[in-house]
């Protein structure tokens, strides 16, 4: 940490994007701290403003809006959204993936909008949001804008969010019924581990196949050919094995401490059959 | 602390030397009220100018949960949370889950079921389960792996930890109907 360090909670969203206004690339916006404080720990940030964003009530909504659609604001915990019936009922990748993230006294602290703005191409809870074709909002003084999060993404930890925006929350699109979507993680150990492989799927109630995955390349990635590929296809029973092979084209994994390229490889081709093969089992008749 | 302590504690500790700035808050039921080190963590406040030495400090990145407290009544690892972040709040340790002298039913259990061995990982483990047995005070054993998944043992493999928790529950339930 640098020769400055001015810790501050403001008590309203104005007062917040004023002081990022001001502080810009000086500042860091800080929700459950859970990614930040290691950052500050390893000295590989030095902000000389850590801007709390707790103690703005308008974030911490999970909410229905117009439309049956879904607001998640910033400032609520992984836990807060794996533990909401909202998101059990009508989001179950979500609940998934939330349930899966690093452990239970973690994701007491870390938000969901936090495991987005990290930017990991583990980023556990990005696929889920990715298939339910989630929009993040992102204010600043100067106004207000909505993207997809799709779009959010630009490389390894790197996002279209400019130092002096905040991302305000996420939307949900709204689901209907009959809907089945799943998340499946594979990690060395339960608990504390990043995962090796994350697949999310989503069968949509006009039997669409909406698909993403983690960990496979340089950002949380959307499998738009693979997509392409299931919803032109005639439902046979080859189905999941020609998704499980159709995935090797679209991922560009790499070898680290967790596993090797190509056993991510070989895996992720084991995890979007099992996807697929549930989302047809259990929606697709 | 004596000189060995002090030594490595300042190993994984250094002062910024900026000016302190206060804190208020609760901690095992006492208010206290410090000034502190605007950059330390809510574990190096616990450790360093509480001298409450039970927290422990294992990775200092969440990983490992040996420095799980109880914050506002829920488990979080204190090596996460910036101490500033704690003005107001209610804080519990190890050090206050017994009463008047006394282990508590949970910390007796640990005991009785050679539930440690080190040491090392077992305020973080009591603290976990405590969280998790006021929140759900008759869990399965599913619930009691997924609850102390995030704090690390290489001593004892678990099991002995996960029968210390299900006799802990048994017993405060017991407690509780008398």
């Amino acid at each position: 940490m640098d020769s400055d360090f001015l810790y501050i909670k403001p008590p309203s969203l104005s007062d917040l994007l004023n002081h990022l206004e001001s502080w810009g690339e000086k500042s860091k916006v800080l929700a459950g701290g859970t990614d930040l404080l290691v950052l500050l720990r390893r000295h590989d940030l030095s902000p000389s403003y850590v801007v709390d964003i707790k103690g703005i009530e308008e974030l911490q909504r999970l909410e229905e809006v117009e439309g049956g659609d879904i607001f998640l604001g910033a400032g609520l915990t992984v836990n807060e959204a794996a533990h909401s019936g909202l998101v059990q009922k009508r989001y179950k990748a979500l609940a998934d993936a939330a349930n899966k993230l690093a452990s239970y006294q973690l994701r007491n602290r870390a938000t969901v909008v936090g495991n987005i703005c990290n930017a990991s191409p583990g980023a556990d809870l990005a696929g889920p949001l990715l298939v339910f074709d989630a929009k993040v909002q992102i204010v600043s003084t100067q106004g207000k804008r909505e993207v997809l999060l799709q779009d959010f993404f630009t490389g390894v930890k790197k996002t279209i969010l400019r130092p002096q925006e905040l991302l305000y929350g996420l939307t949900l699109p709204a689901v209907t019924a009959g809907e089945r979507s799943i998340y499946l993680k594979l990690a060395r150990i339960k608990g504390h581990d990043l995962g090796i492989v994350g697949v999310a799927g989503r069968l949509d109630s006009r039997k669409k196949f909406h698909l993403a995955m983690s960990s496979v390349a340089p950002t949380p990635l959307r499998l738009t050919r693979l997509e392409a590929l299931l919803n032109g296809s005639s439902r046979s029973a080859e189905l999941p094995d020609q998704a499980a092979e159709a995935v090797q084209e679209e991922i560009r994994p790499i070898s680290d401490v967790r596993a090797s390229a190509a056993y991510r490889q070989h895996m992720a081709g084991v995890l979007v059959k099992r996807v697929v093969q549930y989302l047809v089992q259990e929606g697709g008749e | 602390m004596c000189a060995e302590h002090e030594h490595k504690a300042a190993q994984t500790y250094q002062d910024s030397g900026l000016p302190r700035v206060l804190l208020n808050c609760t901690v095992n039921g006492e208010n206290v009220s410090q000034w502190i080190d605007p950059t330390m963590s809510l574990l190096h406040f616990l450790r360093h100018e509480l001298n409450l030495l039970g927290t422990k400090e294992g990775c200092g990145e969440g990983e490992c949960g040996a420095c799980t407290i109880i914050f506002n009544g829920r488990a979080v690892n204190s090596c996460l949370v910036l101490a500033q972040e704690a003005e107001g709040s209610r804080i519990l340790t190890v050090e206050g889950l017994g009463q008047e002298g006394q282990l508590s039913i949970l910390q007796q259990e640990f005991i009785k079921e050679d539930a440690l061995q080190c040491g090392f990982c077992t305020p973080g483990m009591l603290m976990s389960a405590r969280a998790l047995l006021d929140r759900n005070p008759e869990p399965e054993e599913e619930e009691i792996k997924e609850a102390i998944a995030g704090n690390l043992c290489r001593c004892t493999g678990y099991y002995p930890i996960i029968e210390a928790i299900k006799k802990a529950s048994e017993r405060e339930k017991e407690a509780s109907q008398r």
